[in-house]
């Protein structure tokens, strides 16, 4: 090979490569607008971005799945603690986070950064990203309730409880979150229909309640597996 | 040293090795952040967010003045004149470090554009871009100057302006998250993947040419092949940062075949490197630049290929996406690839800057065999977690904080191969500062 055969190689390679990116970046672009709903980004929503760069969250936080990983990816935040959940860690973070070995700063945050946060996920929840992350997807019943259900003879409800982020909030036997209340209990005084009830709106049942919907993060098989097994711990 | 104004190079070298080490000190607190609980007091006024933008700033800054210090080198020996202006080369050094300080104590008063790598306020950006202009009107001119035109000068000028040009997209505000993502890896990915690249095989061309003495015909030749696969494969290949982003589904098959080809021209320039070394026409002399080179062309090949094409791959990189295995693979292919080019060019120059023939290298050989192997162990451990990361969230589909508890271990050794890491970087850069003759044997 010379020199002169290098050199046209070097050009073709670049030249080629160069051209499908391109055009590949034009139509990008053009489809940009279904992909993300760009019908619903608001002013709030840009706002609610500002505010996101402003206080650098993504320097801890992914979105998308980029940025910093030292804590949870933001892309279905709402999906998965839901509006109430994300205004409560962000308003008081020191009594959030006051359990866990990972704390959170307090920005002092203004309501009005607060609520266009909320709108800014909520977009970004929608886009159409190949449904990623593989853990907040609706579509599949992920591994460990599989396996759970196969293998460790858990019943299908167990296996929400424990999977689907119950726990993030609420413990038994004394493993899971404590933002919530302890289950171990639950049947004793609530019914299975009661708790469906209840998981599906909270705020319906009692106004003051913190815990988000879960309409949105479980399916309704789940919902209604996850109130039987929960009415069963007396 | 051949040209009175290669002397400007060992500046660039003495501003860059510091801010290394600062680099590594911050790092040690973002492993200890993984590791133990930092109380909110703590957290509160310096948040992780904070020295994270300072871990990463510290690293483009350092790694960027480097290369810029090398270029000052190796212009003069390509060109055969002396550079354009070195009171320009003065001041275009002065102003990035002012605006890389200004910038960094900006972080810890919030002043941010709170994007990943990208932190830098858009005021300070427009100083940087008059700096790089700066810079590539004084390169340019050298060479158009002299008019010794070769293929190491082009690919180095023509690396330079793309990184350059690049740069740009960062800079705006995007309203749209997709698009600001898209765009977000023309800075981060065509740099690493592309302009960093061109830099490198040129500034690895230079020096290998000069070590083994094989002739610049066929190390030129070697060179153009390289970098045409590298832009070949790097440019669609960007596309597999966009399988997630909301972008179209056509990007899950051009991302994953042109990335998928990525390690292609990096096991070549092992080759050529292994090659040209076997076929030296000169003796080895000081044997521990040599040792940089070779471990800069097979750790390139570990941590950019290998650990590169590990997850590159939509069916993989759908679960590993964001987790501790991305960190891994950004460490070895961060150290494999730039910081041991830049430590080899270090090595390579300051002791011809003064005026040392054969150094003394048994601290320098310390500091290398420690960094790599503490460096090594790093990539595995970050791996471990990682894997951990990807299995218990992604694949169990546990909770966040679950998964971290069990990957709390890992990090924590992490942490401690960090330690050595810092006791092999002071060791490497008192002894660059301090670089003495060898004693002659008798
Ligand atoms: C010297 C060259 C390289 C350097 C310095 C480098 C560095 C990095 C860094 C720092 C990141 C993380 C960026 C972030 O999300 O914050 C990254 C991501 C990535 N790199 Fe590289 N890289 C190099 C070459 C390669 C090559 C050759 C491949 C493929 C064969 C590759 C594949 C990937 C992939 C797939 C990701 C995305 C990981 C994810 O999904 O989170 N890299 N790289
Ligand atoms: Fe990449």
């Amino acid at each position: 090979m010379t020199k002169k055969t290098a050199f046209r190689i070097f050009l073709i390679g670049t030249i080629s490569s160069a051209a499908l990116f391109l055009w590949a970046t034009y139509d990008t672009q053009r489809q940009v607008a279904t992909l993300s709903h760009v019908d619903k980004l608001s002013d709030q929503v840009v706002a609610g971005k500002r505010a996101f760069q402003k206080y650098n969250c993504n320097d801890c936080h992914t979105i998308l799945g980029f940025g910093g990983y030292y804590a949870p990816d933001l892309t279905k935040v709402v999906q998965r603690v839901g509006e109430e959940g994300i205004r409560y860690r962000l308003k008081s973070p020191e009594l959030a986070f006051a359990d866990s070995p990972r704390k959170m700063p307090n920005q002092h945050l203004s309501d009005q950064e607060i609520k266009d946060l909320v709108a800014f996920f909520s977009w970004v929840g929608e886009i159409n990203n190949n449904d990623w992350p593989p853990q907040d997807s609706k579509k599949r019943l992920s591994r460990g309730e599989q396996m759970m259900v196969a293998k460790v003879g858990v019943s299908p409800g167990a296996a929400v409880f424990q999977t689907k982020g119950c726990m993030n909030c609420h413990s038994l036997h004394g493993t899971g979150g404590t933002f919530g209340p302890a289950l171990d209990k639950i049947g004793a005084s609530l019914s299975a229909e009661e708790i469906g009830k209840y998981v599906r709106n909270p705020k319906g049942v009692n106004p003051n309640a913190k815990m988000p919907s879960q309409k949105d993060n479980l399916s309704e098989r789940e919902l209604d597996e996850v109130a039987s097994f929960l009415a069963t711990l007396k | 040293m051949e040209y009175r104004s290669q002397k400007i190079a060992y500046w660039y070298f003495a501003a860059a090795l510091p801010l290394f080490v600062l680099q590594v000190v911050v790092g040690l607190w973002l492993a200890a952040s993984y590791t133990f609980t930092i109380p909110q007091s703590i957290v509160n006024v310096f948040p992780f967010a904070t020295a994270r933008a300072f871990h990463t700033n510290l690293l483009v800054l350092w790694m960027l003045l480097g290369f810029m210090g090398g270029t000052y080198y190796i212009i003069p020996e390509e060109t055969k004149s002396e550079i354009y202006s070195t009171n320009l080369a003065w001041f275009q050094l002065i102003a990035l470090l002012v605006t890389g300080v200004t910038a960094l104590v900006g972080f810890l008063f919030g002043w941010t554009q709170g994007r990943p790598l990208l932190e830098i306020p858009m005021a300070l950006d427009f100083v940087v871009v008059i700096g790089a202009l700066v810079f590539l009107f004084n390169v340019g001119m050298t060479m158009l100057k002299a008019k010794n035109w070769t293929a190491i000068q082009g690919t180095l000028l023509g690396g330079l302006v793309f990184l350059a040009l690049l740069y740009l997209f960062g800079i705006p505000f995007y309203r749209n998250l997709v698009i600001d993502w898209y765009y977000w890896w023309w800075v981060i990915h065509l740099w690493v993947e592309g302009a960093w690249e061109l830099v490198t095989a040129a500034i690895f061309a230079f020096v290998l040419m000069k070590l083994t003495g094989v002739e610049r015909q066929v190390v030129e030749k070697w060179l153009y092949v390289e970098i045409g696969l590298f832009l070949f494969t790097g440019l669609a290949g960007t596309g597999h940062h966009y399988y997630w982003i909301g972008a179209p589904r056509y990007w899950l098959w051009i991302g994953g075949i042109f990335s998928a080809l990525e390690p292609v021209p990096i096991l070549l320039m092992v080759f050529d490197t292994m090659h040209h070394v076997k076929e030296r026409k000169e003796k080895i002399v000081n044997p521990l630049t040599w040792t940089y080179a070779i471990g800069c062309a097979v750790l390139h090949f570990i941590g950019a290929g290998v650990w590169g094409f590990l997850h590159t791959l939509p069916q993989i990189n759908y679960y590993t996406h964001g987790s501790q295995v991305t960190v891994s693979h950004g460490h070895l292919a961060f150290f494999g690839a730039y910081a041991l080019l830049n430590l080899m060019t270090f090595y390579y120059a300051m002791p011809k800057l003064k005026g040392i023939a054969e150094y003394d290298d048994r601290r320098g050989k310390i500091g290398f065999w420690t960094m790599c192997s503490s460096m090594m162990i790093m990539g595995l451990t970050f791996g471990v977690a990682g894997v951990l990361q990807s299995y218990i969230e992604r694949v169990l589909g546990m909770g966040y904080m679950v998964a971290q508890g069990y990957m709390r271990l890992w990090m924590g050794v992490t942490m401690v191969a960090g330690v050595f890491f810092l006791g092999g970087l002071l060791t490497t850069v008192v002894d660059l500062f301090t670089l003495r003759p060898a004693k002659v044997q008798t």
